[in-house]
């Protein structure tokens, strides 16, 4: 972020971690403010997961890494009471009952709350007595979500949270995250390859590439720097003498994203646009898997 | 999931356009509260931020006021003011265009009411 704050809730300064003879981080340096929903988005393979891992201390690391002030090597048990994580892949044992899932957090969590837990379950169709591997995969995801935002956490991390949930779920997922959880004092990370249904939720954006932070920008500062013009055949190669960052045509007519380039200027070629995370992303990622 | 936004005006922007036309058609009246920020960003999958930026704008129109502890309310005489503005900006801004078209195509005062006629319509 290039507005620097005092106290980040996270802090990385020449994270890096290799497996192998591959760097899936390589000397990364962000931030994230609190009251931030930041969407860290790449291509699989990128260091999302990595750099997630890292985070919750679940891997080990070179550099340096903070997060709420703690170092997640060392102060991990600390930093647990205040992050909460829901994993792409299903962590709740598939024998468990609902209820008993809800007393097990509530037993080993000091900031639980059973209340808000079963308030939130109650909007749901899962009953307290059945099992975890009778639910449906939106339905796990639903408790899931159900016990982590029943936790008074300060920072949420969620690695692709609605992988594989048919549009309600997916809709539902974040419509309780944004009405009943995310307030200013809480800080959201999450990775998913849906950019179109974060788009407009995300306060930051960050671009992982080969382990590298390619892009690193607030949404207003994206809608800034970056604009897509539609431009007529005739003055296409006056729009390609600016540089631009892509071409694509469509019905006759090429689109060009810009970089920074001047808005007047940009404005004589044709219509400005604000160009979606998913054409922003195409377009830096362009080459990645040739 | 982006058809209810275009892509050429800032969110926040379109957000408080459509709290405005509210306000106009009278879906909520003077005194009536707006919906929560929290319940707007769930509805429409937006973040918090972009809400309470287009309820700024709103406040600093003095369309809306901010009640501390409660929430945000249409202010007494806002309706009276945005038609008062949006006339203003009609006169001056959509209308100069609408009539130096009009000019063009040759078409009177007379016909435009006749066209305007309900159920006359060709």
């Amino acid at each position: 972020m290039s507005t620097k704050a005092i106290n980040p809730i996270v802090r990385a300064r020449n994270l890096s971690k290799q497996f192998g003879a591959t760097k899936a981080l390589d000397a990364v340096n962000f931030e994230i403010e609190a009251g931030r929903i930041v969407g860290l988005i790449g291509p699989n393979g990128a260091g999302k997961t990595t750099a997630l891992k890292a985070i919750l201390g679940l891997t080990d690391f070179e550099g340096e890494l903070s997060v709420l002030g703690f170092d997640p090597r060392t102060q991990r048990t600390q930093l647990m009471e205040q992050v909460c994580f829901i994993a792409d892949v299903a962590v709740l044992p598939r024998w468990i009952r609902v209820s008993e899932a809800v007393e097990f957090v509530a037993g080993v969590h000091p900031r639980f709350s059973r209340e808000k837990c079963n308030a939130f379950l109650a909007h749901t169709k899962i009953a307290p007595g059945m099992r975890v591997r009778e639910l449906s995969k939106g339905m796990i995801v639903q408790l899931h979500l159900a016990l982590v935002m029943a936790i008074d956490a300060k920072l949420l991390v969620l690695d692709e949270p609605t992988l594989g949930l048919d549009i309600l779920y997916r809709k539902s997922f974040y419509e309780s995250l944004l009405s009943d959880y995310f307030d200013e004092d809480k800080t959201i990370i999450v990775t998913t390859h849906q950019v179109e249904e974060v788009e407009h939720i995300l306060t930051d954006l960050m671009f992982i590439r080969d382990g590298k932070i390619v892009l690193d920008a607030t949404m207003d500062q994206v809608g800034e720097r970056y604009a897509e013009v539609m431009v007529n055949p005739d003055k296409a190669d006056a729009a390609r003498a600016l540089r631009p960052l892509n071409e694509r045509q469509i019905f006759g007519k090429s689109i060009f994203l810009f970089d920074g380039a001047d808005r007047t200027q940009l404005a004589q070629l044709g219509e400005l646009h604000k160009p979606s995370i998913a054409d922003l992303f195409v377009a830096t990622m362009k080459g990645t898997y040739a | 999931m982006n058809t209810v936004w275009n892509d050429s005006t800032p969110i926040y922007r379109q957000l408080r356009d459509r709290v405005v036309a509210m306000i106009l058609d009278g879906v909520i009246k003077q005194g009536d509260p707006l919906p929560s920020v929290r319940q707007v960003a769930g509805d429409f999958q937006i973040n918090p931020i972009t809400v309470s930026k287009a309820y700024q704008e709103l406040v600093d129109e003095n369309l809306v006021e901010k009640r501390r502890g409660l929430g945000m309310y249409v202010s007494d005489g806002a309706r009276d003011a945005l038609l008062k503005s949006e006339r203003e900006r009609f006169l001056h801004e959509e209308w100069p265009t609408l009539y130096a078209r009009l000019g063009r195509l040759g078409l009177s005062l007379e016909q435009l009411i006749e066209a305007a006629k309900p159920g006359e319509r060709q």
